[in-house]
């Protein structure tokens, strides 16, 4: 397994990640455009957009039935909040043409069909179809409602909108509906060639072989493009801590209510200080041996989950929860005092080396997945550097039980979000 | 030890074999990969409430029970397996549906020592009143959650519009008020009964030596005299309960489940049924269908709709699934393009395309040691082979796939939808 840069243009990179255990060959451009209210639900429409149709292809029935036509070829298209940027991802994967029944290379067929749908959409008079954009904003739109569905995403996603509100990663993924609305094929068109010239871009290719030409095709493609103004985005403003933590109640008709806790931290940017915090949180609430885990639900049966998470990019933690909401305050309180353990340097040695040895041993079958090394490769932007799995797995073997107790005294309690159930009739 | 190798699909190959005891044991090597998976399973789910062991009396368990004794599990006299394998790095958890009870872990480093967990705390049940009680709080917890899940209501609510009398009408964590009857003693013999070699198997994917497990296993396997297992017969009618079932709940765009159920002549499906349906939903309304166009263009249906096939013993449908702002006009077009497919013949080269998409779909679960691992006990429990699939799929024919028209009777179809709350 090797993974190899190579420069393609002004801030466009290619990755080749050789790697021979897979059947299937994925290939995935990365595009990073930096976190705004104004853009981002237009950005965000663009992937879903230009994966629905082409020239060639000029409806998704008809692409569709040509990707089942390649064994089942994978077009995927997203949109995600990293640190202070969106970035926009547009991917393919297909089998091997050793696997194709009727020797046609599906891989050269699948990277041209994706090669083709980022530089070729279907445009007439400088406007993308309406009727795509009309139904992808319909879609959009469903989507954004949809969170509501899901109280824990729903939960999470209040809890970031009061931590960062007026900063760019309080702004939502996908956008505000309001925004989705203004969207018209002529500004999604303006959007799509801004995206070209100014966003930071990553090829990651994952397969036995390179797909002859693939670079050079997507090189000579931008050749024709002024890239300018390219996004800086490997590196995101910091969560600043608080004076006074925030605390915001909401009630709703549901049987099981949600606690959610965001906390600032003191360390981040380098590798080294990254690592160290990792492991302080996946202690805190990270597995089955975590401390919240033991505790919190285990030991005092306060909710059926309870996990802390670590975002990288902007030095967040975050504690999700599910409780009954007459244990609202006392779960609160509970995963404070464990936060304070943490401070105090009274976990185990146990839970530490469990710790260490759950992520490098996590790390180290990221090899064993393209979607997986697809993730590493385009969320790790270091100018100049590529950081493997491997490489991870070694600086986290690397962290000291000091590291962790120096990284959690710098966490702080920035927002609690309670999401609780609204008082039934006949309640006290 | 009786050991047969199957071969098939490029180089991949593996190892099924069966102890005396009647404990299967299947195994892939994937020398190439870093990591492994491991699943130690039991022919043991929700619906299993009905049984007897050896001939003896029919006995009715209480509903969740499967679910309850897996969480109590973990829970050994020595510590919980959570904390051994916390020792080990490896990444463990467990799940129950309607038809198994599935103890797994996946790691790079350690596979032999996560090996021996897995199969210690599996075969040792340690069950007082104690901790019986405590685990009340936290599965009413759990049952709690998916009270407000509303893709999972929306299923159970289908259910329950299907199904009469048929276990799998009930939720798989059972109610409050079901595991409320759950003590120790009954745990301890659903145990015995279920938790018997002979009814458990043990598939095994990964960087891992076929020989060396294998004597791991016959080492670490307590032998115990196999046991006859009677399950109750569900006497479920060929009807349905009610064609609509609604709830309201906190949603912005209702959901909607809409199934047909389906007269079943024998309890387990047969492979290439299964292959035929799967085939046929993916023409009928699959992604380059021109009802799937039709609907998305109208506004009717989002990236979540989707369809399948349910299926277990004494139980079968076809069930589709999604958002949409009117669920009743959907529920109507896919009844008249099934009717109209049924009478105007599937369109061919759509067959020929669906048909190349599911290859390509089998042929990339070989990249995965989980998808491996967890079609393995797909194997395990239906009793065919990894390879049978593909070899299956390329001899489907078109006349194959005509005839499962007969899945759909709009008599047996039922509409459940979950819908916004009013204010």
């Amino acid at each position: 397994m090797s993974a190899k840069i190579t420069q393609l243009s002004n801030g466009v990179e290619g990755v080749f990640i050789k790697n021979d255990r897979f059947n299937t060959t994925l290939v995935s451009f990365n595009f990073y455009v930096p976190m705004a209210k104004d853009t981002a639900a237009e950005y965000a429409l663009l992937p879903f957009v230009m994966t629905s149709s082409n020239k060639q292809y000029p409806d998704f029935s008809a692409l569709n039935f040509k990707l089942a036509k390649l064994y089942g070829a994978n077009l995927s298209a997203s949109a995600e909040k990293v640190g202070d940027f969106q970035l926009l991802k547009i991917a393919i994967s297909t089998i091997d043409d050793r696997f194709s029944l009727d020797n046609e290379s599906l891989c050269d067929s699948a990277t041209e069909l994706l090669t083709q749908l980022i530089f070729e959409p279907k445009v007439e008079n400088g406007a993308f179809c309406e009727e795509d954009v009309a139904r992808e904003k319909r879609k959009a739109i469903e989507h954004i409602r949809g969170d509501l569905a899901q109280k824990r995403i729903y939960a999470k996603k209040r809890l970031i909108e009061e931590m960062y509100k007026g900063e760019p990663y309080g702004v939502a993924k996908c956008g505000s509906e309001e925004d989705v609305e203004k969207i018209t094929g002529k500004s999604l068109y303006k959007a799509w060639q801004k995206l070209l010239s100014t966003a930071f871009l990553r090829v990651n290719v994952i397969s036995r072989s390179m797909p002859a030409g693939l670079f050079d095709g997507i090189a000579e493609k931008l050749g024709s493009i002024t890239r300018e103004n390219v996004t800086d985005c490997t590196k995101s403003t910091p969560t600043a801590a608080v004076s006074k933590p925030n605390t915001v109640i909401e009630t709703m008709d549901i049987a099981q209510g949600k606690l959610c806790m965001g906390f600032s931290s003191e360390l981040y940017g380098d590798d080294e200080s990254t690592a160290a915090l990792t492991v302080m949180c996946d202690i805190f609430g990270g597995g089955p041996y975590s401390r919240l885990f033991t505790n919190v639900r285990e030991k005092y049966s306060l909710c059926y989950y309870c996990t802390s998470g670590l975002v990288k990019s902007k030095g967040l933690i975050t504690v999700e929860s599910g409780i009954e909401k007459e244990n609202a305050t006392k779960a609160e309180r509970e995963i404070l005092n464990q936060l304070d353990i943490m401070k105090q340097n009274l976990f185990t040695d146990e839970e530490f080396q469990s710790s260490i040895k759950s992520i490098t041993d996590s790390f180290k079958s990221y090899n064993d997945s393209q979607g997986l090394l697809d993730a590493w490769y385009s969320l790790k932007i270091v100018k100049d550097k590529l950081v493997s799995p491997e490489e991870a797995a070694e600086t986290i073997s690397r962290v000291t039980r000091n590291d962790v107790v120096y990284a959690a005294r710098g966490v702080k309690l920035h927002t609690v979000y309670k999401l609780l159930p609204n008082d039934k009739d006949g309640d006290a | 030890m009786k050991k047969q190798i199957f071969e098939g699909f490029g180089d991949e190959s593996y190892v099924k074999a069966v102890m005396p005891n009647g404990l299967e044991i299947y195994i892939m090597e994937k020398p190439q990969y870093s990591s492994s998976y491991a699943i130690y399973g039991t022919r043991y789910g929700s619906i299993d409430t009905k049984f007897s062991k050896d001939g003896g009396e029919m006995m009715t368990v209480p509903e969740g029970i499967a679910h309850y004794l897996e969480h109590k599990l973990f829970e050994g006299e020595d510590g919980d397996a959570f904390s051994k394998y916390a020792k080990t790095g490896a990444s463990a958890n467990a799940f129950t549906s309607f038809d198994r009870t599935c103890y797994l872990f996946s790691c790079s480093d350690n596979f032999y020592e996560n090996l021996d967990i897995l199969l210690s705390f599996v075969q040792a049940p340690y069950f007082t009143k104690e901790n019986v009680e405590k685990e009340q709080g936290i599965i009413g917890q759990e049952i709690r959650m998916y009270d407000d899940n509303p893709g999972w209501r929306v299923m159970f609510n289908l259910l329950k519009g299907m199904f009469h009398t048929h276990p799998v009408r009930i939720d798989i964590a059972g109610t409050v008020e079901s595991i409320a009857q759950i003590d120790a003693n009954l745990l301890y013999k659903c145990y015995e009964t279920f938790y018997n070699p002979s009814n458990m198997f043990i598939c095994l994917v990964g960087n891992i030596d076929t020989d060396k497990t294998l004597k791991q296993i016959e080492n670490s396997i307590i032998d115990r005299k196999s046991v006859e297992i009677t399950r109750g017969e569900f006497d479920e009618p060929q009807t349905i309960v009610k064609p609509y079932v609604e709830q309201h709940l906190a949603v912005n765009t209702p959901m909607f489940c809409l199934g047909f159920k389906q007269k079943i002549a024998t309890p387990y499906r047969r492979l290439k049924s299964k292959i035929c349906i799967d085939l046929l939903l993916q023409i009928i309304c699959g992604d380059a269908s021109p009802l799937y166009a039709r609907l998305m263009n109208e506004g009717l249906i989002n990236d979540d709709f989707d369809s399948e096939y349910f299926n277990g013993n004494g139980y079968a449908a076809v069930i589709f699934e999604g958002e949409s702002c009117d669920p009743e006009r959907v529920t109507q077009e896919i009844k008249r393009e099934i009717n109209r497919l049924r009478v105007e013949g599937i369109d061919r080269k759509l067959f020929s395309a669906v048909k190349c998409g599911m290859y390509g779909d089998l042929v990339r679960r070989f990249n995965s040691v989980e998808s491996l691992a967890m079609s393995l006990t797909e194997c395990a429990m239906y009793d065919y082979s990894l390879f049978d699939e593909i070899k299956m799929l390329k001899a489907v024919s078109y006349d194959d796939v005509m005839k499962r028209f007969d899945v759909f009777c709009d008599e047996n179809a039922v509409l459940s939808v979950i819908k916004p709350l009013e204010d």
